[in-house]
């Protein structure tokens, strides 16, 4: 007996995903935990597992293409079962027949009911977003970004059940609903010119949010920046000899981020003004100290959350970071590992760079920039001297956090780094 | 061959002229109390010119200077019981009976004056210099005095316009038994002008005590009598309408007096209407310190020729000659008349800081609050603190099924049953057992003298209720047979009634109910079909109910007799044979101001309407199964929308229909589409949409007024678009 294969929901909140790959092939029998299909959502790509042995009947959906969650993406069967009529098993569980087209374009078929059929027309016109008054204003109480939501209203305006869907995560799909209805337009993929002086890489679901949540914080959040600069020379020293300790007892070693987000997490429990969001009605203080940490991927920059930082050990916290680095790069985080936190670590100084400042990742209110550990001549007791130095800058959201509380921070951040055992306490 | 006979005019035409038997039988009392008011008159206009020359009278500055013997010889004969009222150019007659009412045994020359004489030339310079010490507060400037408790009810600056209002101050006087009597004052402009021969009309049918007035001063403006009319002698009009009438040297005080104690004794014996058109001249130009032949339309002559029959120079010479005063006496109060609003002045005048020797300005204390701006555009509703408001959910008493119409009669007949000042007025409704639709059955029978058929003249008539309302111990019914003639007595409607407490600085309460019939649907073209709630609603001042249900009516109806404010009702044809829910024997409750009623409640979109529109909405709505709230405003106009209800319900269902049957062009929902999106910007998921008749009038051919006119298929028709939408 076919049946209906439906666009899984991945991560909470995400309306839409992109059937990134098909990873098996029509006919070809496949076995329980194989991979299906890859489904990239804003964050995250990750392998659909088949619950059982199967074989695909028909892709309703082609590779590359943006569906709702919920929706149906193919018809599956039993290993070795053979369909004569699929058209009329579709037909029988109520799916508009139609086969993806090699390209990923929209299948075209008739509209059910003009009544439910989502336009297709594109929201924005002219970097200008159509949307009713009150979308506008349930979209800013809840912070969301309007230029990621389709319309189906009239002119493809965003109306009232655009919104409520994303918000209330209603991920049930209708029973009546067609592939078509529920897919959406995509637009072309590559576009070579002419000339060949340019190639367009479409923006992936990660581009493109990369680029809405950075525009968002540099537009809305109004950034200050504070520059320290911390001898290292202990720091290295005390790593050298705990990564060799660890050797001998065959453990993991710990990084030089590693101790940074420990010494950050240090100095958030001793500055806890400092661990804290803004939100529309009130600052938010946290009592966790939760740290993100940026990761870069070949898709693009993921920044998954090290839990409770200051509470739990040096080597809980340098395994944890392990691991949430290999799976961003695999692309195998789950939405909820890259959500919450106040304060996120970024570190570019393996690749030598000596400072820089970086952009706050919303709804955090700052962000480290950490620069390169490289011997520098310094005055030490009037004295010249080489020393290990790393440069910080420290980017601050001044809504809810002031300078001097920065200031404070930063002090007593360079302090442990500096004085790198407290790190262990 | 015919034979012809000459026929006479049914009412005497005179001209009196004073001898100088009559100057030497005049008391000297009579004649003193005229010269101090000249005098006073006089120097006050001056004065206004003289402010008007340095800038300080914001607008026209209409000098009455050389028609002062018109207005003092006229109110000698009245008493502060009396009215009057007057156009533009008032500043004498206001003053004469302001005058006259503080004085009323007469101001002496010889003695100093009193503070209560110098407090009416403060106040009357105050108003006409628009400070808040005026009359009117400073609302009415040079063209609205008004002081009611010396019977001067407030000039008009619409030429005619205050004739009929005074025509219903008389009805006021007549019904209420006392002979007191109105004057009404206009010029030769205005005897051309419908709303003043509707009003001789009026007055004489119905024998009314009012005095129709004329200062024929021969210019209105620059146009001379000659050119606008075959017959200038104006006092001849009243003979068309058998109105008694007198013509009189508008220059000699005691003519003018001789001929109003004739005029006044026949409106106080109940005899009706006069007419007394006094020949007179104004000095100077319509308005400002400039005399007419500076502009051109007249002589230098010919202006010399009226000054030289000055009326105060013609009275003070009778009183030299009769030894009543001295020369020195008369030139004595001329010059202390002068002093005095010199005087008075410094009240409100100041030097120009910073300004040449001479320059003065206002005080800045003396101008009104810009706060004040809206201030009294209504009453405040306190008439309902002790009213018995109750509504659908608290009603306690039997209800039954009964026809629209019959309870509309039946709430009528209770109010006058109890309530001995309602008098209702219109066309045919005293006859045809209850009017052309039955409303006012039963009425006539039980109460001949408070149903008044009148003539075909809504001007005239609705100024008359106008009047009547400004009076105060009536409560005046109109009945428009018609909504469209809404038109014809426009004057009276929009700059009468619905301004006139504004206007006389907020106290004056216009207790007037209008019954306006919409009558579109029953094939009477395009003048007798439309709905008049968007224009009312475009009339601060206005109050507007639009009951949908027998219930309503009576609530509604009960409301508008409560309510101090004009109340338009409106009444559709298609609901008076209709039935519903009334109530059996309770015909005293009041519904809530401004609480319109939710007839359906649902959730995806807000459905307002009002008066028949109603039904068709919830036909529609119910047919369809729309999940629709159906508001029925009630209260249509700006000030008693509920918009409480309005509000929650655009929360809910973020989406707005508003359904009436009209025009588009005079329709209602424009305005409140308008104030829908500003307070509701947040909260609409659709652009507010309207249902409304097509654009031109309805047209008689059956099936071109039903495609004008728009009902439940128009609006279901709507409502399917916005829900796919």
């Amino acid at each position: 007996m076919p049946t209906l294969l439906r666009m899984p929901a991945i991560a909470a909140g995400a309306e839409t995903a992109v059937l990134s790959e098909w990873q098996v092939q029509e006919g070809i029998p496949f076995n329980k935990s194989d991979a299906i299909a890859t489904v990239e959502t804003d964050k995250a790509m990750v392998d659909m597992e088949a619950e059982e042995a199967g074989v695909i009947l028909r892709f309703l959906v082609g590779s590359g293409e943006q569906v709702e969650v919920g929706a149906v993406i193919a018809l599956s069967g039993t290993p070795g079962e053979a369909v004569d009529d699929i058209e009329a098993a579709l037909r029988e569980l109520g799916v508009q027949a139609a086969s993806p087209s090699s390209n990923g374009s929209q299948p075209s078929s008739e509209k059910p009911n003009s009544n439910d059929a989502p336009t297709t027309v594109p929201t924005t016109h002219g970097g200008r977003v159509f949307a009713t008054p009150l979308v506008r204003r349930l979209a800013r109480d809840a912070d969301l970004d309007l230029g990621v939501v389709s319309g189906t209203g009239p002119n493809g305006r965003i109306v009232r059940r655009d919104v409520e869907m994303l918000l209330t995560q209603t991920l049930a799909p209708s029973p009546d609903a067609t592939p078509d209805e529920l897919a959406e337009v995509h637009p072309p993929g590559t576009d070579d010119k002419g000339d060949r002086a340019f190639k367009d890489i479409p923006h992936t679901r990660i581009r493109a949010v990369i680029a809405a949540r950075l525009t968002g914080s540099k537009r809305d959040t109004p950034h200050f920046y504070l520059r320290g600069t911390c001898r290292v020379d202990k720091l290295l020293k005390m790593r050298a000899e705990l990564n060799a300790a660890a050797e001998n007892a065959d453990g993991t070693k710990v990084s030089v981020n590693d101790l940074i987000i420990k010494a950050a997490a240090r100095a958030h429990t001793i500055v806890p003004a400092m661990n804290v969001v803004w939100t529309q009605d009130a600052v938010r203080r946290f009592d966790a100290v939760d740290i993100a940490v940026a990761v870069a991927t070949n898709r693009g920059l993921l920044t998954p959350v090290v839990r409770d930082a200051a509470r739990r050990s040096l080597s809980a916290v340098s395994a944890d970071v392990s691991e949430l680095a290999e799976r961003a790069r695999l692309g195998t985080l789950a939405q909820r590992e890259i959500e919450g936190g106040s304060f996120c670590i970024s570190n570019l100084g393996m690749y030598g760079t000596e400072e820089f400042s970086a952009i706050i990742n919303p709804p955090q209110s700052a962000i480290l920039a950490v620069g390169a550990a490289l011997s520098e001549p310094v005055v030490q007791d009037g004295e010249l001297a080489v020393a290990t130095v790393m440069r910080v800058t420290l980017s601050v959201d001044h809504r809810p956090i002031d300078g001097s509380i920065a200031a404070e921070w930063m002090r007593t951040f360079v302090g442990i780094v500096e004085n790198p055992l407290q790190i262990l306490l | 061959m015919s034979t012809r006979a000459a026929l006479e005019p049914a009412s005497p035409w005179v001209q009196i002229t004073a001898t100088t038997e009559d100057w030497d039988a005049a008391e000297a009392d009579l004649l003193i109390s005229m010269f101090s008011q000249l005098s006073l008159i006089r120097a006050f206009e001056e004065f206004v010119l003289t402010l008007a020359g340095e800038g300080l009278v914001h607008g026209p500055a209409h000098s009455s200077i050389g028609q002062e013997g018109a207005a003092v010889g006229s109110v000698m004969s009245l008493t502060s019981d009396d009215s009057v009222n007057g156009s533009h150019r008032g500043h004498h007659q206001f003053l004469a009976k302001a005058l006259g009412h503080v004085a009323p045994k007469g101001i002496d020359p010889t003695a100093d004056v009193s503070d209560e004489v110098r407090t009416v030339l403060l106040r009357s310079l105050a108003e006409i210099c628009g400070l808040s010490r005026g009359y009117c507060r400073g609302r009415g400037g040079s063209m609205h005095l008004q002081w009611r408790e010396a019977g001067a009810i407030g000039t008009n600056a619409i030429v005619g316009g205050g004739v009929p209002l005074a025509v219903g101050q008389a009805w006021a006087h007549r019904y209420a038994g006392s002979d007191a009597v109105a004057v009404t004052y206009f010029g030769d402009g205005a005897t051309n002008i419908g709303s003043t021969l509707e009003s001789f009309n009026l007055a004489a049918a119905w024998k009314l005590p009012v005095c129709f007035f004329i200062e024929n001063n021969r210019y209105a403006v620059a146009t001379t009598i000659d050119e606008v009319t075959a017959e200038p002698r104006l006092s001849a009009r009243g003979l068309g309408f058998n109105i008694p009438s007198w013509k009189v040297d508008g220059m000699d005080v005691l003519a003018v007096h001789l001929a109003m104690t004739e005029a006044v004794e026949h409106m106080r014996s109940g005899l009706g209407p006069t007419m007394i058109e006094a020949d007179t001249y104004r000095y100077f130009h319509q308005n400002g310190p400039f005399p007419g032949s500076a502009f051109g339309y007249r002589s230098k002559d010919e202006e010399k020729s009226w000054r030289d029959r000055d009326p105060i120079t013609q009275l003070s010479s009778h009183l030299i000659r009769r030894d009543i005063l001295t020369s020195d006496q008369a030139d004595d109060f001329t010059a202390r008349s002068k002093a005095i609003m010199t005087d008075v002045a410094g009240e409100i005048l100041e030097p120009l800081p910073g300004g040449k020797p001479g320059q003065r300005r206002i005080k800045p204390a003396e101008w009104p609050d810009p706060d004040f701006r809206d201030v009294g555009v209504r009453g405040d509703l306190s008439e309902f603190a002790d009213a018995r408001v109750c509504d659908t959910d608290s009603f306690t008493g039997a209800l039954e099924n009964r026809k629209f119409v019959e309870t509309i009669a039946a709430v009528l007949y209770r109010r006058m049953a109890e309530d001995p000042s309602v008098v209702i007025l219109g066309e045919d409704i005293h006859r045809l057992n209850g009017g052309t639709n039955g409303a006012t059955r039963g009425l006539s029978d039980k109460f001949p003298d408070r149903v008044l058929g009148t003539p075909i003249s809504e001007n005239a008539f609705t100024g008359l209720a106008g009047g009547i309302a400004l009076d105060g111990r009536y409560k005046p019914i109109v009945e428009f047979m018609y909504a469209d003639f809404m038109w014809v007595a426009a004057d009276q409607l929009f700059n009468q009634v619905a301004k006139a407490r504004h206007m006389f600085g907020g106290d004056n309460d216009v207790p007037l109910v209008l019954r306006s019939k919409v009558a579109m649907g029953t094939g009477y073209g395009s003048q007798h079909s439309m709905d008049p709630a968007g224009v009312f609603a475009t009339s601060a001042g206005w109050r507007i109910v639009a009951p949908s249900t027998p219930f309503d009516y009576v609530g509604l109806m009960n409301a508008a007799l409560t309510c101090k404010d004009p109340v338009v009702v409106l009444e559709h044809v298609d609901l008076y044979a209709s039935t519903g829910d009334a109530p059996v024997d309770d015909l005293d409750y009041v519904l809530p101001v401004g609480k319109a009623a939710l007839r359906r409640s649902g959730s995806a979109v807000t459905v307002i309407t009002y008066l028949a529109m109603v039904n068709y909405c919830l036909e529609a709505v119910d047919a369809g199964h729309v999940d629709a709230d159906v508001i029925d405003l009630r209260w249509l106009d700006r000030a008693s929308l509920d918009w409480d209800t309005i509000g929650a319900s655009i929360k809910k269902t973020n989406r707005v229909l508003i359904a009436e049957q009209g025009a588009r062009g005079t329709s209602y929902g424009g305005w409140l589409a308008d104030e829908i999106q500003r307070r509701y910007f947040d909260w609409l998921d659709h652009p507010v949409e309207r249902v409304t008749g097509g654009e031109a009038s309805p047209s008689i051919s059956k099936v071109l007024e039903r495609a004008a006119i728009a009902k439940t298929e128009e609006v279901a028709a709507k409502l399917t678009e916005i829900l796919e939408a």
